[in-house]
């Protein structure tokens, strides 16, 4: 079978676009990604479009509109929040079968305002009465779950969003570019204990694009700025006896995660730095573990240390993160791997991880229940 | 002739009985002992075709997780503490944890489950609702 390597990165800068349709973010994401790897739309053999909220309005073919009508197939992705990756894995799939050999991922969102999470019931409103289901409150219980085992402080938790922000401030696509010192994160509006509102992601609208070809094709345009992927994992749930009355977000990435380093035949010593679905402070720790970076327990231990800042043996979210550059839902997980793909080819500037050969990007679907996409990239 | 005006569940695991009388369904594999909140075709766990059998929660559990909620949706009255409490016959929920002082909340701690009014809410037809929340034992509801 044929390898799969991306040849062809872009994203627009996240942020709001009250003036602009989805579709619109995604074509032009999509021109930067074609751009970048010097083919035309002509040239693509199916597109795979992610959107979270918009993906049952037929959003590929609407930026196909925008950019050429070629006629080719075009499958809409929607996954919760997984959404991007689950389009990736399925361009993937679509290479490595031998169907194409090259095709355009687009992962476009604009975002509702306010606060996300819940859908409708019957009977009376469940928020309050109940628990509460809001996404903040949900991560803060996941997090409670990993202080009350391991002694997680407020203060770690806390440091995740210092350090995302603090990376954010070398990326100028990320929604946000400003410092944010741990009393600021402590002393902001305190959403849903022991999460405060700079311990959420940011709520943007964004798009992000790959082209992704076999390796005939990669040789053809020239392997210079390639970059392989070699291993694309999704999971699904599997039964955990809280869940859903508690999000459990850990089992599913770990399946994922182990999927994926089966495929690439690496570990987690391999990696040189990693892009994680840190949708709130608290889920990067509990993912610091689940994918295997540290052992379980050290993950509060592994943020305050700086092991995974910019600069120290494993750095995570170096653009950003969801917390800063931003969380367009289902154009995360394509953009996760833009930075990945902008890492390995040593594009990035201030923000570089030096010496970057490997890298792997991570997303989290929850809706009641969950999907993980786990993929792991090599420099070619 | 049906009484609408009869009390109707708040919420998905409550059911109430024709006395009125409320009480939470669980459901439980005879397969593998998996212990969830909702009636499914098969067992979530193990996929046996027996579809889990509907009990009789207790009331009386220990708190798992929590968040203390400053802010929630428009109109919703905060702070209030969102509980996962692990129930002892192995259902475990989520529900409002009140009459606590939150900075006390502790892994394990003993709580009752409480029935209430789930908030005074009516249906079209006016008839009440029937909720629940959770307590520290030993607190009045
Ligand atoms: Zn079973």
């Amino acid at each position: 079978m044929t390898d799969v390597f991306v040849v062809g990165a872009g994203m627009i800068k996240f942020g709001r676009y009250p003036d602009r349709t989805y579709f619109q973010l995604g074509a032009e994401a999509a021109l930067m990604a074609l751009d970048d790897a010097g083919v035309s739309i002509k040239d693509v053999g199916a597109v795979y479009a992610s959107s979270t909220f918009n993906a049952a309005s037929m959003l590929g073919q609407k930026i196909l509109q925008q950019i050429g009508q070629t006629g080719v197939p075009c499958i809409n992705v929607s996954n919760a929040c997984a959404s991007g990756a689950s389009a990736v894995r399925e361009a993937f799939t679509g290479i490595k079968s031998g169907l194409y050999d090259i095709v355009l991922v687009v992962g476009a969102e604009k975002n509702p305002s306010g606060m996300l999470g819940g859908s409708p019931v019957a009977g009376p409103p469940p928020e309050g009465l109940f628990g509460s289901v809001t996404m903040p409150a949900l991560f803060a219980e996941a997090g409670m779950v990993h202080a009350n085992a391991y002694g997680t402080t407020l203060e770690q938790f806390a440091q995740v969003a210092v350090k995302n922000h603090h990376h954010a401030t070398m990326n100028p696509k990320a929604a946000y570019q400003k410092e944010t010192p741990l009393d600021m994160v402590l002393a902001s509006e305190m959403i849903a204990y022991p999460l405060t509102k700079l311990m959420c992601s940011a709520n943007v609208d964004g798009a992000a694009a790959l082209v992704l070809v076999s390796d005939k094709k990669a040789r053809e345009l020239g392997m210079a700025r390639a970059v392989r992927i070699r291993g694309s994992a999704m999971a699904s749930d599997v039964f955990e006896p809280r869940s859903p009355e508690i999000l459990e977000p850990n089992s599913v990435t770990r399946l994922a995660a182990a999927r994926a380093y089966e495929m690439a035949g690496v570990g987690p010593e391999d990696l040189d730095l990693v892009e994680l679905h840190d949708c709130f402070a608290t889920a990067e720790i509990l993912h610091y573990e689940n994918l295997g970076l540290c052992a379980d327990g050290e993950g509060g231990r592994m943020v305050s240390s700086g092991v995974t800042a910019l600069g120290g043996r494993i750095p995570v979210n170096v653009s950003g993160g969801l917390l800063s550059k931003g969380h367009p839902i289902g154009a995360t997980g394509v953009a996760n791997m833009v930075e990945i793909v902008e890492q390995l080819r040593g594009e990035v500037g201030a923000r570089q991880v030096s010496g970057a050969r490997i890298g792997m990007t991570h997303v989290l679907g929850f809706g009641g229940s969950s999907a993980a996409g786990v993929h792991i990239f090599e420099k070619a | 002739m049906q009484n609408t005006t009869l009390a109707k569940p708040g919420t998905k695991v409550v059911r109430v009985g024709p006395d009125g009388a409320a009480w939470i369904e669980g459901y439980r594999c005879d397969e593998c002992g998996a212990v969830v909140t909702v009636a499914t075709m098969a067992c979530r766990n193990c996929a046996s075709r027996t579809p889990p059998a509907p009990f009789r929660a207790t009331d009386h559990g220990t708190l798992y997780s929590w968040s203390v909620v400053h802010r929630s949706y428009p109109g919703i009255a905060v702070p209030f503490v969102s509980a996962i409490v692990d129930l002892h016959d192995g259902l475990s929920l989520k529900g409002t944890l009140r009459n606590v002082d939150a900075t006390t909340l502790r892994l394990g701690m003993p709580v009752v489950l409480v029935f209430d009014d789930a908030g005074g809410a009516h249906d079209q037809n006016g008839a009440p609702y029937v909720g629940y929340h959770f307590v520290p034992e030993g607190v009045s509801e």
